[in-house]
């Protein structure tokens, strides 16, 4: 990947939020002032069980060097057990991504309610802090960064 | 009475049927009768073109099922979605039975009504590669062959005049030819998943050739062969102990065979260079959706989630239609080999979508098309 010499090579990390849960937390952690890095950019959608890992691939295919599928904790869903239906297929995801060559770092499944802001700040941070040291992702394609 | 269970050995009544199947003739009988008794309305058997080439149909035609007589080992071709919406009769290979239970699963065949022969099965080859190994290998001439049969890990041929040459597969794959690739690390030598397991591994003595080995698998099975020796079409006697553990020592032996070359193919690739692997095979895919349409397991149609993403345009670094697929078959994939079989620039398929669904498929226990299991991937709750 080319990178342009005075600037320095930032992760774009791709999140799916549950309209619920999980949004809700991103804005208790903006509402909170927890410090967070600038590389996430956020997907609303109804309740996690929409993700398909269609749009986990496609946010791969389109650039993303890492994707977050967040949800409400096991047992919260607001239509009654979506999440659970998310970890299904996120098993499969996360193998997938395994034998597809991918770092595991790169995929992650977090449950953040709508009042644990700084659960979300951290989680943000941390895997930032993983793909910065991984670097771009091999699926990035030319010309984006 | 016929009970489920039960192994027998037996062969058709009528001569000319049994002297033009290739050991007893056997299925084409039970086919026949169940065509003739009402049991289905239609029966889905191969038409002969010619010793390496032959079309499924769909035939209510007595005279069709009896022409279709005999084993055929290079018409590589998946018969599942015959069956599809139809009451049907259907003699198949492990693999297609297993296309039509996948079928099922997805609501697409209505099981109850549709009577499934499972064929024991140590491989298929390619007509033209076939022909090719005849003329290199064997020195005969392919317009020369009257049948073929797998045997003691020989594939040995016959000749109109009678003579009989066999070569050892291995041998055979050595050289570059033998059986399809996917064949040989298939672990489904007898169909057990279907209604009865039939072959001619087992039948020894005098029988042997002219008579072939029955398993019962199911309710359906008893139906299928109740109605046949009710209608006077077949005859049968239990299978001796002897034969029973032949036939096990067969299917051994292939099981073996298949896990050397498994062990062959799948050789692990490293963590770094996977993702390189992947990209540079399906850099070569023109999207011709092929792999897709012969597919015995989608059910999707023609707005299927994968061909929305079927565009050259996007220009990713990997087929965003192979990553829907790949998610889509990593549990269900039955590794009959067809995608490979059509894809126009040789892309190895099934091996590639093979090594995802023999991760996950282990990691939940299932094996596709077996039983009629819900797929772990529908599954609601995580197992």
């Amino acid at each position: 990947m080319k990178m342009t010499e005075n600037k320095q090579w930032e992760p774009k990390i791709v999140a799916f939020c549950c309209n619920w849960c999980s949004y809700g937390g991103a804005d208790t952690a903006g509402m909170g002032r927890f410090q967070q890095p600038a590389s996430l950019r956020i997907i609303r959608v109804m309740c996690s069980g929409r993700i398909d890992p269609l749009h986990v691939f496609n946010a791969f295919l389109e650039g993303a060097d890492a994707v977050l599928v967040t949800g409400c904790h096991l047992g919260d869903c607001h239509y009654v057990n979506g999440n659970y239906k998310t970890q299904v297929r996120y098993d499969f995801m996360e193998d997938m991504i395994k034998e597809l060559g991918l770092e595991p770092e790169r995929l992650h499944l977090s449950w953040i309610s709508a009042s644990e802001g700084e659960k979300f700040a951290n989680f943000v941070r941390e895997v930032t802090e993983q793909v910065r040291k991984l670097g771009p992702s091999p699926l990035k394609p030319e010309g984006v960064n | 009475m016929i009970e489920v269970g039960d192994k027998v050995i037996g062969y058709s009544t009528d001569p000319g049927v049994r002297n033009k199947g290739a050991s007893g003739g056997l299925v084409t009988a039970i086919l026949a009768a169940a065509l003739e008794k009402g049991l289905v309305e239609e029966v889905v058997v191969l038409k002969h073109i010619n010793e390496y080439e032959a079309i499924p149909i769909i035939t209510s035609d007595v005279e069709d099922v009896l022409a279709s007589a005999g084993s055929m080992h290079t018409v590589p071709v998946n018969l599942a979605k015959y069956a599809v919406g139809k009451n049907v009769a259907m003699p198949g290979k492990p693999c297609d039975i297993r296309g039509v239970i996948e079928q099922a699963k997805r609501n697409e065949v209505n099981i109850d009504n549709t009577y499934l022969i499972g064929l024991n099965c140590g491989g298929t080859m390619y007509p033209v590669q076939t022909q090719e190994m005849l003329i290199n290998m064997y020195d005969i001439d392919p317009e020369d062959v009257k049948g073929e049969n797998i045997e003691k890990g020989n594939l040995i041929f016959r000749t109109k005049s009678g003579e009989e040459k066999g070569i050892s597969i291995d041998e055979l794959e050595e050289a570059g030819y033998g059986r399809r690739v996917s064949c040989r690390y298939c672990d489904v030598k007898i169909p057990v998943n279907a209604d009865l397991a039939c072959g001619n591994w087992g039948v020894i003595g005098e029988l042997s050739g002219n008579a072939t080995f029955c398993e019962v698998m199911n309710e359906k099975g008893v139906r299928l062969l109740e109605n046949a020796i009710d209608a006077g079409y077949i005859e049968i006697e239990p299978a001796s102990e002897k034969a029973i553990a032949i036939r096990e020592k067969v299917n051994n032996v292939m099981l073996s065979m298949g896990e050397k070359w498994s062990e062959k193919i799948f050789t692990e690739i490293p963590d770094g260079e996977r993702t390189q692997y992947y990209m540079e095979q399906f850099a070569d895919c023109i999207n011709c959706g092929a792999c897709k349409e012969v597919c015995p397991v989608c059910t999707c149609g023609e707005d299927s989630k994968c061909t929305m993403y079927h565009n050259l345009e996007d220009n990713y670094r990997m087929s965003m239609f192979h990553m829907v697929r790949l998610m889509h078959l990593s549990d269900s994939c039955i590794g009959c080999g067809q995608c490979t079989d059509v894809c126009p620039v040789d892309i190895p398929l099934t091996t590639i979508f093979r090594r995802f669904a023999d991760k996950s498929q282990k990691k939940y226990n299932y094996k596709a098309g077996m039983t009629l299991e819900r797929p772990p991937f529908l599954e609601v709750m995580p197992r």
